[in-house]
């Protein structure tokens, strides 16, 4: 069951609800069929916690792997809220992200996405940033909810800069919004209504990242390996803000129309609280769909909660995980026991947890298929990974990961198909996925050997 | 390539001896292997190789081979696929020649690295408040639109709003209005006063004016004018699409730590290294595009508030010679702004960003805002310049050091003064300093802000609790017993006896009304004051709340994580993740208390090789519920709070268990253990330094924990040596 609120819940939810109607009156528009020249258009990472019913410690079956041949497969009652999306993912058998550091959840949220052991690297979504991304203006968009609950420390975050080294997503939807779409943030320079050229508080930005600019290459000289890196980070920083401002990045093309924030039951108070968790992962899909819509960046990250998570899903009201008396956290329903027992407690919720985690997926999913895209829609053009750091919740093991690529990626993969592999490395996937963007990466992390065999069209 | 700092560490510190070795030091800073000891088997073996729960390695017989071997195969224990390969070959090799008594031993203290470390939230917070803040003259007004945006003009000057207020005002400009209301995301944008819209009413002067409190964080609004006409807010500077062609206005609220104008509202979370307590590790801050979008806004807001008072903050003839008074402002702020002197390069460009600017105004602007944002102001600087075979900070880098080590914010004139003059590139000059230091208040704060660090106690703010059994767990209690920490701390080290032992074991808490009614504390009314235990229960900061609830489940106590907070916290006893398969957190049963329920820990002989180290540590607290309340029973059924204390020095160390009754008795217990003293020492060294600490640093924190065991554990004391100490000024 996909719980997608009908227009007319869209149009009456919300303190600013009223204000929506032009902005989905947008999406009945064809957009902008030009300059679609095949590959994909941008990748959504959607990342959560803690794994899912894989097999058991007593070797029972996956309760989520899809079952039967390449098109001829069966989706599980847990991969059933994709269904309506059956063509346009792929479903893996078999992919392992091989060993791991430091401990089964932090490790693998590490290598999750950087493909390498510890995290020593960077990961596979800033690569592509930094790259095919790079003309953006927001090159990354990393977006979060609950993510940074109780001052989450560095390895709960699975996007990396650079080795070891993590950044935190942003947690508040609307401080997202606002960076993304708020007034802070002239228009890219083009023709007609919204050119900013002329605004002095533009000029004035320029010249501060200017001078900034000139004391950093100014200290880099005397520092170490480390710190030049870090200074580095902030390099890219301010060439992204500059190219932002119009200094002849090219950063051009956006139309983002009127952007739409629903923020039902999202406040300072309530940003933290589980029972409004669902509201804002919402928000935050909402706003990605925006920003990769309307082309403000290429590359958005989605991590919903963080590993070993402490998120009271029994808090989660109008979904059958509610229980206001007893308090199950994600990570407790993870440590169900050895066998798929339906008389415990945490397997039960488990199970539950994990389905409703596929439902925001398809949510993610359904949003993009509403939008037009050149002769199909968004999802055609897209590359979404659906994405957590272990398979079994209870066994930690890091094979036979859990990994749904959606979307047709603008022609370059062929979906619709459960693709089976014997511990193939998931880094050949991640490596499939720059392809797709149009990065011809040669390899990445650990990567067996070449994008993954059969994905890529 | 190392080097020792032979003279000072002897002399000042009374570092151990040591007869020297070869000149040839094994890099322990540079060892790949080292690194992953101290992560994996330093634990059990050991942090020099002297043992523990595993053999002693240091001078082992073993050869290469044999040590690769058994790592490969063996170790660690619960997973030896930890390391394998390139790890074990790095590993075997730092065991065979980094764990060599000759290696080992000190004479001298290492320099600690060189580092920027980017300013922390609160850093920052301080910084600009104690730079720009409250010496600002009032603007005087005849009117609110004489003020910024968000002040009203009350007797004639210009007043800040409350954090969660705002003032509202519009000028009519001659036209006949009946109303004008505010309407927005806080009032589901009513159309009418009557439907809930904010109504402005008509000053002397015609102006529609109403300050109204509205919720923190950010809302759109707009004005409406006879409930018709739909109008973006003309004072205000931000606006976004309201989805019909036109801008609403927005507006940002917070009542962060210093209430109001926290002008790090919008900064990205601040993450730090798992293990690491403290809010400034140095290697964890980096700046993406989202920190500089971040710090560029704030920097604009700031710099647009500070020049439209320059005329008064900085008097001078701006419309006659305005590059004089571009001398004259740069002056005043640009050392105090870089923690610098500018070069001349810099002074030049700021320089050149006023006069050449189209108004005043404009270009001071333009120059504050670019220095804000500055690489010089973001991160401080502890690079020195060469000095021997190393490097050795500069004056201002040590003052900007101690100031933020000790204050937690930027200079003051003293400091500066006495960079200037040349006495802070000594020890004794530092030391005197830093004496003087620790008289202001200043400094209760950050040992406060330490303290509350130390025993993990930030996420009270933050931490589930459930909401219908812990009805009363609100923001305000909160808030409260995140202060009694803060308090308590800056009491004993400033105002009590000032040792660790005090604040592990006092009798006595600091709490305000309401963190004493949580309690149940009676007779306190008012603000924080110490108030005696009395009642043998609590001790220290083992009895916080800010440890107890955060060391706990929403519904439930958790005996582990309290035990783990003891051993990782308190005695630097970094126990390995559970293996893969282990078992949750037991169900909650109405016919077992949480003691019962978690015993299995123990029984399993698999568990109990870690759990016997963490269970008897925890198990004292069960008298303190999931919101560290005392509790008689569990629900009606009895609780058995007595514990028991194993390897207290180093896993596998000392002779059995020692069984304790009650928290005062554990507390003191721990009190005169040298694990939780060296522990202390290396947790004030992580968060003076800004990282975690290597056995290229042992020298440095022998001599600091020799010296801190003498004194008896005071801490004032161990603030002063941190900073004398030869590896603070001393750099590689």
């Amino acid at each position: 069951m996909i719980t997608r609120p009908s227009r007319r819940d869209l149009l009456r939810l919300g303190a600013a609800g009223a204000l929506a109607l032009p902005w989905l009156l947008r999406r009945d528009r064809r957009a902008r069929a030009d300059a679609l020249t095949g590959g994909a258009r941008r990748l959504i990472v959607f990342y959560f916690p803690d794994g899912v019913v894989g097999a058991s410690q007593n070797g029972e079956p996956s309760e989520w792997h899809p079952t039967g041949g390449e098109t001829g497969f069966t989706l599980p009652w847990m991969l059933e809220p994709l269904a309506p999306f059956r063509d346009q993912c792929v479903f893996f058998r078999g992919l392992s992200m091989g060993s791991t550091d430091a401990g089964s959840h932090p490790g693998g949220a590490k290598k999750l996405l950087t493909a390498t052991d510890g995290g020593y690297g960077r990961s596979i979504d800033q690569h592509l940033a930094a790259t095919v991304g790079a003309d953006r203006p927001f090159r990354h968009l990393y977006l979060g909810a609950m993510a940074n609950h109780n001052g989450a420390s560095g390895d709960k975050h699975i996007s990396y800069v650079g080795p070891g080294q993590t950044v935190p997503p942003e947690d508040d939807p609307r401080a997202a919004f606002q960076r993304l779409f708020g007034a802070g943030t002239p228009p890219p320079p083009g023709p007609g209504p919204g050119t900013d050229g002329d605004d002095p508080r533009v000029a004035r930005r320029r010249s501060v990242l200017d001078t900034s600019r000139q004391e950093l290459l100014a200290l880099r000289g005397r520092l170490d390996t480390r710190d030049q890196q870090r200074l580095d980070l902030h390099a890219e920083a301010i060439r992204e803000l500059e190219a932002r401002l119009g200094g002849g990045g090219g950063g051009g093309g956006a139309s983002c129309g009127e952007p739409y924030l629903d923020t039902t039951g999202i406040d300072g108070s309530t940003l933290y609280d589980p029972g409004h968790f669902p509201d804002v992962l919402r928000a935050q899909i909402d706003l990605a769909v925006q920003a990769t819509a309307c082309e403000l960046t290429r590359v958005a990250v989605i991590q919903a909660s963080s590993h070993t998570s402490e998120l009271i899903m029994s808090r989660f009201a109008d979904t059958p995980m509610y229980d206001p008396g007893f308090d199950m956290r994600s990570h407790q329903a993870s440590h169900y026991g050895p066998a798929h027992d339906e008389a415990r407690r945490e397997f039960l919720a488990y199970r539950l947890q994990r389905r409703w985690w596929v439902e925001q997926f398809a949510y993610l999913l359904d949003q993009l298929r509403q939008w037009p895209e050149g002769d199909g829609t968004m999802l055609d053009h897209s590359l979404v990974l659906l994405c957590t750091e272990v398979c079994d919740g209870n066994t930690h093991l890091h094979d036979d990961m859990p990994l749904v690529l959606a979307g047709g990626g603008g022609g370059a993969i062929r979906p619709g198909r459960l693709l089976s592999f014997s511990y193939r490395r998931h880094a050949d996937l991640l490596l499939a996925i720059a392809h797709a963007m149009g990065d011809p990466l040669g390899s990445f992390g650990d990567a067996s050997g070449g994008p993954l065999p059969g994905l890529l069209a | 390539m190392s080097r020792a700092v032979p003279l000072l560490a002897v002399v000042i510190l009374g570092a151990g001896g040591g007869c020297g070795g070869g000149r040839d030091r094994y890099d322990y800073a540079a060892s790949e292997g080292a690194t992953r000891y101290a992560e994996l088997c330093a634990v059990c073996h050991g942090e020099e190789g002297q043992g523990g729960l595993g053999p002693v390695l240091v001078d082992s017989p073993r050869t290469l081979e044999h040590l690769r071997d058994t790592i490969e195969t063996r170790m660690p224990p619960n997973d030896p696929s930890r390391c394998t390969g390139a790890c074990a070959d790095e590993l075997a090799r730092f065991i065979r020649d980094g764990l060599r008594s000759d290696a080992l031993a000190c004479d001298g203290v290492e320099p600690s690295p060189r580092q920027l470390r980017l300013l922390t939230r609160r850093e920052y917070r301080a910084t600009v408040h104690d730079l720009f803040g409250d010496d600002a003259p009032a603007l005087a007004c005849a009117r609110a639109t004489d003020c910024a945006y968000r002040d009203g003009c009350v007797a004639g000057a210009c007043e800040p709003s409350a954090c969660n207020a705002h003032t509202f005002v519009f000028d009519p400009q001659g036209r006949a209005l009946s109303t004008v209301h505010v309407a927005g995301t806080f009032n589901g944008w009513a159309g009418t006063i009557a439907a809930g819209g904010l109504a402005l009413t008509r000053d002397a002067d015609g102006l529609f004016v109403g300050t109204f409190t509205l919720p923190e964080g950010s809302s759109a609004y707009k004005l409406v004018l006879d409930e018709g006409e739909w109008v973006t807010d003309p004072r205000g500077t931000a606006t976004q699409p309201d989805g019909f062609g036109g801008q609403n206005s927005v507006l940002a609220l917070s009542c962060g730590d210093d209430g109001g104008d926290d002008p790090t509202v919008g900064f990205p979370a601040e993450t730090r290294p798992a293990g690491f307590l403290f809010d400034d590790h140095a290697g964890a801050g980096v700046v993406t595009s989202v920190h500089l979008d971040a710090y560029l806004a704030a920097a604009e807001a700031l710099a647009d508030r500070l020049a439209a008072a320059a005329a008064t903050r900085w008097p001078c003839d701006w419309a006659g010679d305005r590059g004089g008074c571009a001398d004259a402002l740069l002056d005043a702020t640009a050392r105090g702004v870089l923690r610098r002197r500018p070069t001349a390069d810099e002074r030049a460009r700021y320089r050149a960003l006023i006069v050449d600017a189209a108004s005043a105004t404009e270009g001071v602007a333009t120059a504050l805002h670019a220095m804000l944002v500055s690489p010089a102001f973001l991160y401080r600087a502890e690079l020195g310049e060469p000095h021997g075979d190393g490097y050795r900070l500069t004056g201002d880098e040590v003052a900007a050091a101690l100031s933020y080590g000790l204050w937690g914010t930027t200079p003051d004139a003293a400091l500066w003064a006495a960079a200037d003059a040349g006495e802070l590139t000594t020890p004794d000059g530092i030391e005197r300093h830093v004496r003087r230091m620790l008289d202001d208040p200043r400094a209760r704060d950050l040992v406060g802000r330490f303290a509350l660090q130390w025993v993990s106690g930030e996420a009270i703010e933050t931490v589930d609790k459930q909401p219908d059994r812990f009805a009363g767990f609100d923001a305000r209690v909160r808030a409260a017993l995140a202060a009694e920490t803060r308090n308590f701390a800056a009491h004993v080290v400033f105002d009590g006896g000032g040792t660790l032992r005090e604040l592990l074991t006092a009798d006595y808490t600091v709490v305000d009304e309401v963190a004493a009614a949580h309690y149940g504390i009676a007779g306190v009314t008012g603000g924080p004051r110490p108030v005696p235990y009395g009642d043998g229960r609590r001790a220290g900061v083992l009895g916080h709340a800010t440890m107890l609830a955060t060391q706990a489940h929403s519904d439930q106590t958790s005996p582990i994580r309290r035990g783990l907070f003891v051993r990782r916290n308190l005695l630097c006893h970094d126990l390995p993740p559970p293996p893969p398969t282990a078992g949750g957190v037991p169900d909650v049963d109405p016919d077992a208390t949480t003691r019962e329920r978690f015993a299995q820990h123990t029984a399993d002989p698999v568990c109990a090789g870690c759990h016997t180290y963490i269970d008897g540590l925890g198990f004292g607290f069960e008298h303190f519920d999931p919101v560290g309340r005392w509790r008689d029973d569990e629900d009606g059924r009895p609780i058995d709070a007595t514990g028991e204390v194993r390897g207290l020095e180093g896993l596998g160390t000392g002779a059995g268990a020692t069984p304790y009754a009650t928290v005062p008795e554990l507390a003191a217990m721990l009190a005169d253990s040298d694990a939780a003293a060296a522990c202390f020492v290396r947790q004030s060294f992580r968060f003076t330094r800004g990282y975690v600490e290597t056995l290229a640093e042992r020298c440095a924190r022998r001599s600091l924990t020799e010296r801190f065991r003498a004194s008896g554990g005071d801490i004032r004391e161990l603030l002063v040596d941190l900073f004398v100490s030869p590896d603070f000024l001393e750099r590689r």
